[in-house]
């Protein structure tokens, strides 16, 4: 259906970000599918080691789900989006495809182990995330493409991840947010992958910033040069959110409190994350 | 626009009336609710998904009506302030915000009052902080939000002693 | 409930009577001006500017006439012959103000046509469909540029002036001469915001061809000002404009200014053969083009103190921005001086006050309206004075405040205090918020790096204006005193009905007329009908009628209690004759027959049903000597005002000065600059109280908004004129997840100047603006930060600690220490 349409159309899944340009007049597609109507991809499951989101999950579904609060960091994701009414209707193939630079999804699924499957009628495809996104509402997905699935591999035992965002109102989306996964060893982070939302074109890795935690023992100063490194790797906009000095200033901050609570979480300890609200 | 927009025959359910309609694609679940169906209780106060004065329950879920085409409510249960009372008597929850002096002009009330709504059917002792995350979708320009708090307090506690 | 028979007494007000409103609106069944629906409405759409300042060479709005579903388009252009520019308020203005740019557009969102059409969405597409051809200009976004007359905005004005007067009491140099302390302050700046009724404005209008009438329905929130400007605009006699509104979802002034919409609306209908015409603004339209608050800006401020840090003298000059038209003002050049000296004692005080116009939204009387300016400037001088002056900011207060035993207490520029305690206040506000602990907390959080800040924010809310004001900013201009009328009547079967000039936005109007009527009659609210909304046809309005300016509890109610006076004394005198008794022997209160009237010495009673009766439809029992009974009396309240002196800038310009005493406790984060309040205290004095919840919810409102425009919400424009914050998300009004929880206290101290001791209330002159920006200061003047904006968000802290691009206090302050 899509192929015959062509590029006019769009693809509506929660419509929470779709449905608001359309009525500022921002976006007028000549076509509108409505994939609701396709109970089979609203799943979420977990399957060979990997979680699986099918792609009309919706946020709120992926926030009370058990299955899915077996990786926290998809939990602090799916419960800081938006509003209670938002999160009821928006999904989560909807926020990856939409590729807003200010959408919370693709900050914390860099951190992940994450693919995106593909859909056309010639067939699937699985992508990896960091290739998914090309640039500020842009992926890869042909017009005639779809996104059926994430898919998110659990980590080994050891691995700890956190997401944390500052928003002025939870409609809003945040003025900077910050994504970090690490794998301890004792005192010693293994692996680390961290990554920036709100603070560029689409989110960021920001690998000098892991660099600077690998094979390290985390430490107030090891952190501290971590979230530097975060820092330098941000390249904000200044807007009604806040000067670009500041959301450099936020992510430094952040980055600051999300190692300390990935860390904790990697230790086993249950730590409850919730967004900083003006 | 394009012309000779084709339109979509819908049936769904509100507040336990079922209707069968035929509608152009584009028009929003809470025109339809508002103009067609005259059920002026749910309100626009934004256009950016922000303010939730439109907020309505779908089968089960508090969304907001003004960024759900009314065509994907097709088959869906909506429920809204209208349909909340029973036999003319107020619902508890509309009954605590009145006595908690929990609205002032009354126009973001009906969708606070379907957020409430969602909040205690799931929860029956909301904490102070889960009340807040409850409503943050929803703006009230009036009362601070003080006092809502108070009638969504009551409201839990009027529902756990029945 | 059964009353005991008896004279007048205060049973009903004063008690916590739920809201009669309350069981319409809970159930969805409120009527709002949208819910209304016509016979042949067609659905009109404006079309916009998108540019701030720029010549418009030519519409074409052809393509938006051949949409199918289109009725007419209109311009700017076609209206001006056939009405009039708006009445101007300001002296000699030579402002043309339509409701259309004509020639050129002078704000970002300026309607410079309008669509109308069979449908709201068709409407829609249309006004898509208008091509504007313009001419950019040189947009002035800034008021005192803007005074350069660089690029003028009203070229038949000549200048971006509005208006300039000077508000001089005392010798102030005397003052200055004899100072042990001199503190100059650079540059303070009151931001732009507006308090965003959640319902926006909404205008039906029907010019019926039949009758040459102008029909409206709306949620205009001042319609006895908005039919005066709209009579003349559109040369129409003022009983051919009817104005009805029924719910209206807030207002907080802003809805005082859309008498323009309501000028096209009508003459769309007009063009569109008399049908029937609504327009529903967006959100978006809201942000940019309905009001804003008035902006400020205040330069080169000095104060002389005593050595105790008594202040004895201010000079400053203060630059008000008004936005593209002046539209009600420049009445906020005056407005602002009911509270000259704010609550403090000094005398002697120069303010050289100049208003401009610049490219953005026209402003209108946004909640605590021109008052919260000029106290957050005071509250400012305060603070920083204390802090150059080591003196802890209650100490400060306690040496400057008016004293209780001063009341009533007459301002250097003649108005009248009534009443007030507000170190009474203060010593509640600390108690209530735990003054000691946090300030132990504070220095021991100090101590560990964290910046926590304690701040305190006096503020007086001025209620029921003397319009005389307006001579001191336009001496030919024909307003003084304020009144307010109010219908009270037993109709044909006895139901008591009253009907008042307001038109509330939740303000609990049904309810607290019902409390009044209920103590004259001695018998239960819920036996009182109070008729909701306004309506010209009432015949209760005076040229003042609305809801603005916190005076209902004293014009509105007084004029209810003189109706209910009336009425009761008629009732009387009738029921004198029937019972066969003496006025003095008949008494009030509900029996058998419900509410009736009974004679004490024979316990003959009648109930309304048999007064109603007579009067209405047995009349031929009725003596010619009692022919004018009429049981429908209509009272109109005037306030006790006189002209003020216009030369001296002198005279009594408000009727009572309710106040307010709020403390907040705040943390600045030292990495993410989020302010967070931690502990909020608001105490209250509005006088007598009449229905305490109804209060207390109005203080929870203001103090909300305050919070709101201290933290969140900011009008913001780019330098070109794009409005930054043109949805509410960018916007972000305050939300359930921002709002601390608020202590509240209150002490009454009636006031001499109304019939209940009540003092007009709800604005809460935006204390927590003040009250945020001194705890602010308190957590960061150490750190060399003195608050100079009124909006201070994570940003802004941001850049005043790390940038230091802003709230430098050895830019912006000088102490000077005088010999003694």
């Amino acid at each position: 259906m899509l192929a015959q349409i062509g590029d006019e159309a769009k693809l509506l899944a929660g419509g929470q970000s779709l449905i608001p340009l359309m009525k500022l007049h921002f976006a007028n597609p000549g076509h509108l599918v409505d994939l609701n109507f396709i109970p089979e991809i609203s799943y979420i499951k977990e399957e060979d080691g990997a979680l699986g989101f099918g792609a009309l999950a919706r946020h709120a579904e992926i926030e009370n789900s058990a299955t899915a609060a077996k990786l926290p960091i998809i939990h602090d994701c799916a419960a800081g989006i938006a509003d209670v009414q938002v999160r009821n209707r928006g999904t989560i193939g909807g926020s990856i495809a939409e590729a807003d630079p200010s959408g919370d999804w693709a900050t914390v699924l860099l951190t992940q182990a994450a693919e995106v499957r593909c859909l056309s009628p010639k067939g699937e495809r699985a992508v990896s995330l960091n290739q998914f996104i090309t640039d500020a509402y842009t992926t890869v997905l042909a017009h005639d493409e779809l996104v059926s699935e994430i898919t998110v591999k659990i980590p080994p035992k050891g691995t700890g991840a956190a997401y944390l965002a500052f928003k002025r109102a939870a409609p809003v989306y945040p003025t900077a947010s910050a994504a970090v996964s690490v794998a301890m060893e004792g005192d010693v982070c293994k692996e680390a992958d961290i990554a920036l939302g709100c603070v560029g074109l689409i989110a960021i890795k920001a690998t000098a910033a892991e660099a600077a935690l690998r094979g390290q023992r985390l430490t107030d100063k090891s952190i501290a040069a971590a979230a530097e490194a975060a820092r330098a790797a941000a390249d904000p906009q200044s807007d009604m959110r806040g000067s670009a000095g500041y959301k450099r200033a936020l992510v430094v901050a952040l980055v600051k409190r999300v190692i300390e609570i990935a860390a904790r979480r990697a230790r086993g300890e249950q730590v409850e994350v919730s967004h900083i609200y003006a | 626009m394009p012309e000779n927009i084709e339109k979509i025959s819908v049936k769904l359910n509100v507040n336990g009336k079922t209707y069968v309609r035929n509608l152009e694609p584009r028009l929003l679940l809470v025109e339809f609710l508002r103009e067609e169906l005259d059920l002026t209780g749910t309100h626009v106060g934004c256009d950016t998904t922000y303010c939730g004065a439109c907020t309505v329950l779908m089968n089960g879920a508090a969304v907001k009506s003004c960024t759900v085409f009314a065509v994907q409510a097709d088959g869906a249960e909506i429920l809204t302030v209208e349909g909340l009372e029973k036999d003319g008597q107020l619902h508890p929850i509309q009954k605590a915000f009145g006595d908690s002096y929990g609205l002032q002009c009354g126009y973001c009330t009906p969708g606070l009052l379907i957020s409430t709504y969602e909040l205690l059917s799931h929860n029956k002792q909301p904490s102070d902080k889960q009340i807040r995350k409850a409503i943050a979708g929803n703006t009230c320009r009036c009362t601070g939000y003080q006092n809502i708090f108070k009638a969504i307090q009551l409201a839990a506690q009027n529902r756990t002693r029945t | 409930m059964a009353n005991k028979f008896g004279g007048e007494e205060k049973k009903w007000v004063g008690k916590a009577l739920p809201r009669k409103e309350e069981d319409r609106l809970l159930r969805g069944r409120g009527r709002f001006a949208d819910d209304i629906k016509l016979r042949d409405m067609a659905y009109l759409r404006f079309v916009r500017s998108p540019y701030a300042h720029a010549r418009i060479i030519s519409i074409d709005t052809s393509a938006a006439e051949a949409l199918a579903g289109v009725v007419c388009t209109l311009t700017g252009k076609e209206i001006v012959p056939q009405t009039q520019p708006f009445i101007e308020i300001g002296p000699d203005s030579k402002v043309r103000d339509y409701p259309f740019a004509v020639s050129k557009v002078r704000y970002q969102g300026e309607p410079v046509a309008a669509v109308v059409a069979e449908s709201a969405s068709i409407a829609d597409d249309a006004a898509e469909l208008v091509r504007v051809e313009y001419e950019a200009l040189e947009p002035v976004m800034d008021a005192e540029q803007a005074l350069q007359d660089n690029s003028i905005l009203h070229e038949e004005a000549g200048t971006n002036k509005i208006w300039h007067g000077v508000f001089e009491y005392g010798d102030v140099e005397k003052d200055f001469q004899d100072a042990a302390f001199v503190v100059r302050i650079d540059r303070l700046h009151f931001h732009r915001f507006s308090s965003t009724p959640l319902e926006n404005n909404v205008v039906i209008g029907e010019w019926n061809l039949k009758d040459d009438r102008i029909y409206y329905s709306c949620n205009n929130s001042f319609p006895s000002f908005a039919i005066q400007f709209l009579s003349a605009h559109l040369n129409v006699h003022i009983d051919r404009i009817r104005v009805q509104t029924s719910d209206i979802g807030g207002s907080f002034g802003i809805k005082i200014t859309n008498y323009p919409q309501m000028a096209v609306v009508a003459l769309a209908s007009k063009k569109a053969g008399g049908r029937p015409v609504k327009w529903v603004e967006t959100r978006s339209e809201h942000m940019t083009s309905s009001a804003h608050g008035n902006e400020r800006t205040f330069r080169d401020t000095r104060v002389a103190l005593d050595k105790n840090g008594l202040i004895t003298a201010i000079t400053s000059r203060h630059i008000d921005d008004c936005g593209a038209y002046p539209r009600y003002e420049p009445l906020g050049c005056v407005i602002w001086s009911q509270v000259f000296p704010g609550v403090y004692r000094f005398k002697n005080a120069r303010i050289d006050f100049t208003q401009t116009v610049t490219n953005k939204c026209p402003v209108g009387p946004n909640r605590g309206y021109s008052r919260m300016q000029h106290l957050w400037f005071l509250e400012r001088v305060i603070d920083i004075c204390a802090h150059e002056l080591g003196i802890p900011a209650d100490e400060m207060r306690m040496r400057n405040y008016i004293r209780p035993e001063e009341f009533p207490y007459t301002t250097p520029n003649g108005c009248v205090y009534d009443s007030g305690n507000y170190p009474g206040m203060l010593e509640l506000a600390k108690q209530l918020i735990g003054w000691d602990a946090w300030k132990k907390k504070q220095a021991e959080a100090q101590k560990q790096g964290r910046l926590i800040g304690i701040g305190i924010g006096t503020t007086l809310d001025s209620g029921t204006n003397n319009f005389g004001q307006s001579q001191i900013v336009n001496p030919g201009a024909p307003f003084s005193g304020n009144s307010q009328g109010a219908n009270c009547k037993l109709d044909i079967y006895g139901e008591v009905v009253v009907a008042v000039g307001s038109c509330p936005q939740g303000q609990g109007h049904e309810t607290t007329a019902a409390q009044v009527v209920a103590d004259v009659l001695n018998i239960s609210p819920d036996l009182i009908t109070v008729r909701t909304g306004f309506d010209t046809e009432r015949n209760v309005h005076t040229g003042f009628s609305g809801t603005y300016a916190s005076q209902f509890a004293v014009s509105g109610l007084s004029a209810v209690h003189g109706a209910a006076q009336k009425l009761k004394t008629e009732m009387k005198r009738l029921a004198a004759f029937v019972l066969e008794s003496e006025e003095d022997d008949v008494e009030f209160g509900v029996g058998a027959q419900g509410p009736e009237l009974r004679a004490k010495r024979t316990g003959k009673s009648i109930n309304y049903w048999g007064l109603a009766n007579i009067v209405n439809v047995n009349s031929a029992v009725l003596p010619v000597e009692m022919y004018d009974i009429t049981l429908n009396c209509r009272y109109i309240w005037r306030a006790p005002f006189k002209v003020p002196d216009k030369q001296r800038k002198y005279g009594n310009l408000t009727l009572t000065y309710a106040s307010q005493l709020h403390i907040a406790v705040i943390e600045v984060d030292r990495e993410t600059f989020i302010p967070t309040i931690l502990d909020y205290v608001a105490v209250d004095d509005c006088g007598t109280v009449i229905n305490p919840p109804i209060v207390e919810g109005q203080v929870y409102g203001a103090t909300a908004h305050g919070i709101g425009a201290a933290l969140l919400e900011n009008c913001a424009y780019d330098a070109v004129g794009n409005m930054l914050t043109s949805t509410f998300s960018d916007y972000t009004p305050i939300t359930a997840l921002n709002m601390p929880k608020i202590k509240y206290g209150h002490i009454q101290t009636p006031s001499p100047h109304s019939y209940s001791g009540a003092k007009g209330m709800g604005e809460g002159g935006a204390a927590p603006i003040h009250t945020i920006s001194a705890a602010l200061q308190d957590a960061l003047f150490s750190n060399g930060i003195i608050i100079e904006d009124s909006f201070n968000n994570a940003d802004s802290l941001f850049r005043a600690l790390v940038g230091k691009e802003i709230c430098q206090a050895e830019r912006l302050v000088k102490l000077e220490r005088r010999a003694s």
